[in-house]
């Protein structure tokens, strides 16, 4: 008994500021989880809007694409359908992420509505060297610009070459060769298998 | 608790700005000055953050500094400062989305800020509320000084701007690729920017300071 | 075997590639403070090492079963620096009781270790890695508190070969630590890209 005494003595202030911490920060959770959880929404759609200027909001397919990952097991991709104004589908917009030269990267992909043009890429997350690697983040970069229209099939790294022409060519990044062959392999190893994907659960005619 | 009010108002802010600015003088808070400095907007929003959590754990602290008991004192200062450090990482969450991830977990590490504890250590369990609170502040804007001046050097190096917005953008050095003649040096971006300018610094305060021993 | 490769990968990734106090500069106050000695370095880089793997379990297990499932993300600060006060008291008991001569040599830095930047960066690091499995979180912690070793003494070894130098009076101590740091991390960088 005179233990529990001793305790209380001596620990009542750690007890009664934990409590009324734990209600302060009970508070501040209710006024702003709501706009923490709609910030992480809106940080997708708001980098696939840059992509797909049409589009207004970017649903989730009813039916969940799986394709093979490096190893060819299953895996799911969260690829969502870009919707116009009129509710007609504007294009598609998918993550993807592989390993790049420091860390992984991750990237948000769009696609016209037919799937068979590019829009470009955006970066979500990258740990790329500082000032050769993270030249891919430069939104409409040299680099970013040379997705924008590429055809939607295999694209190839070319250390030269003209950057302004838009084809399946890409153009290396000068001092960062594996960062650029490291987006031509992600989007290489996405684009096509969802295609197929898509077109087999009937969403692309 | 017999050290009442060993410090006045003045000395507690001069102490925060220039004797015992932290960082330079007393060596603490090393790892986010390194880590957030590429720019000067982040750096701008860490010191903001730690000015914030100063003040309030400062003010918690002496105001329940006649209640703490020897040993689990460094207890309540630890759980104090979480919990402000958690109220200021959700704000930059829920109103500064993009900071927030480009500060990523250095916002959570302001926790194991040496300065913060040190302070409620040294200053706020000994002195009135004033003080203490006037404490926070200085020491929270020695801080921010520190940090924008290492930012400013890194990022005017590195980009030869230094960017607010998107929009507002301070060109200082015209970089030769928008047609000027400054070649920007990426490795000011890198760890090895961070760690030297940083050495360079102290070295120049040591050298102003004229380093007595 | 692709667990294995995976976990040997994530071990030598955040050893060498992704080293804490060369490219997340964490740790870098007992960094600068401790390395002034090779052996006080080493020793103090084993009592991070077993802090960090104690706790990096621990946060891990605390967040996967009860903070996640109870939707209590919000105290996830809190509770990670408690378990990390708890682990670094534990340790210091530890010591005092079966080796007080290196519980001695440590003197102030043993309780610092749980303002060691290391150990909490590396839970939340855990967190936003996204770590799904308890051996794969237990070998990245090791590894955390590996490459914390390694980096420290590195840096001891150096400067004792530094003390006999003349440097600059307005250099010596910090700065000049510092800069050595920096040279490092240049050295350091020559590993990324290795694992692909």
């Amino acid at each position: 008994m005179s233990n529990l005494k001793l305790f209380f003595r001596e620990s009542w202030l750690l007890l009664v500021s934990s409590v009324l911490f734990g209600g302060l920060l009970a508070l501040t959770d209710a006024a702003w989880r709501p706009r923490i959880q709609q910030n992480e929404i809106n940080k997708f759609s708001n980098l696939a809007r840059t992509l797909l200027p049409a589009a207004e909001t970017f649903e989730h397919l009813a039916d969940p694409i799986q394709i093979p990952d490096d190893k060819g097991r299953p895996m799911l991709v969260d690829v969502r359908r870009g919707l116009d104004a009129s509710g007609a589908c504007a294009g598609w917009a998918f993550v993807c992420e592989g390993s790049g030269f420091a860390d992984k990267i991750k990237l948000v992909v769009c696609v016209d509505a037919k799937f068979e043009i590019l829009t470009g890429f955006q970066v979500l997350a990258s740990n790329e060297t500082p000032g050769f690697g993270d030249k891919i983040t430069i939104q409409n970069g040299f680099y970013q610009a040379q997705y924008k229209g590429a055809p939607a099939e295999r694209l190839t790294l070319h250390k030269a070459g003209d950057s302004k022409l838009i084809d399946s060519e890409i153009i290396a990044i000068t001092g960062a060769t594996v960062t650029s062959q490291a987006v031509v392999d992600i989007l290489n190893a996405y684009v096509t298998p969802i295609k197929e994907q898509l077109r087999q659960k009937g969403f692309l005619q | 608790m017999s050290k009442e009010n060993t410090m006045t108002v003045g000395q507690a802010f001069i102490g925060g700005v220039w004797t015992e600015i932290p960082v330079l003088r007393l060596m603490l808070g090393l790892c986010p000055t390194l880590a957030v400095t590429t720019s000067v907007k982040a750096g701008l929003t860490m010191g903001l953050c730690v000015i914030f959590v100063l003040i309030c754990s400062n003010f918690v602290v002496s105001s329940m500094r006649h209640l703490l008991k020897p040993h689990l004192r460094i207890m309540i200062f630890t759980l104090t400062i979480a919990v402000f450090v958690t109220i200021a990482d959700m704000y930059l969450k829920a109103f500064q989305p993009v900071m927030s991830e480009k500060l990523g977990p250095y916002i959570p590490l302001i926790i194991v800020n040496c300065i913060i504890i040190c302070r409620a250590e040294a200053c706020a369990a000994q002195n009135g509320l004033l003080v203490s609170v006037v404490d926070g502040f200085a020491m929270g804007l020695g801080f921010t000084i520190v940090l924008c001046f290492l930012a400013s050097i890194r990022e005017v190096l590195a980009t030869g701007c230094i960017t607010f917005s998107p929009t507002l953008v301070l060109t200082i050095l015209k970089p030769v690729e928008a047609g000027g003649w400054f070649t920007p040096w990426a490795s000011m971006l890198m760890p090895i920017g961070a760690f030297v300018t940083l050495g360079l610094m102290l070295a120049a305060v040591n050298q102003i300071a004229g380093k007595k021993s | 075997m692709d667990f294995l490769e995976s976990l040997l990968v994530g071990f030598v990734g955040i050893v060498v590639i992704n080293n804490f106090v060369f490219t997340k500069f964490l740790g870098i106050c007992p960094y600068l403070g401790v390395s002034g000695r090779l052996d006080m370095a080493f020793g103090m880089g084993c009592a991070v090492t077993f802090v960090t793997t104690l706790a990096g379990g621990l946060t891990w297990l605390i967040d996967t079963l009860f903070l996640v499932p109870f939707h209590l993300e919000v105290t996830r600060y809190v509770c990670y620096i408690l378990v990390i006060a708890g682990a670094v008291q534990l340790v210091e008991m530890y010591l005092k009781k079966f080796f007080p001569p290196l519980y001695k040599s440590f003197g102030i830095f043993l309780p610092l270790i749980t303002t060691n930047c290391v150990i909490l960066g590396l839970c939340l690091f855990l967190n936003l890695w996204q770590v799904d499995n308890i051996v794969l979180a237990l070998v990245l912690s090791f590894g955390a508190g590996i490459g914390f070793t390694v980096a420290i003494c590195i840096m001891a070894g150096i400067r004792e070969a530094m003390e006999l130098a003349d440097i600059p009076t307005c250099l010596a101590g910090a700065p000049i630590a510092l800069i050595t740091a920096g040279l490092l991390t240049l050295a350091f960088m020559g590993f990324s890209g290795m694992i692909r």
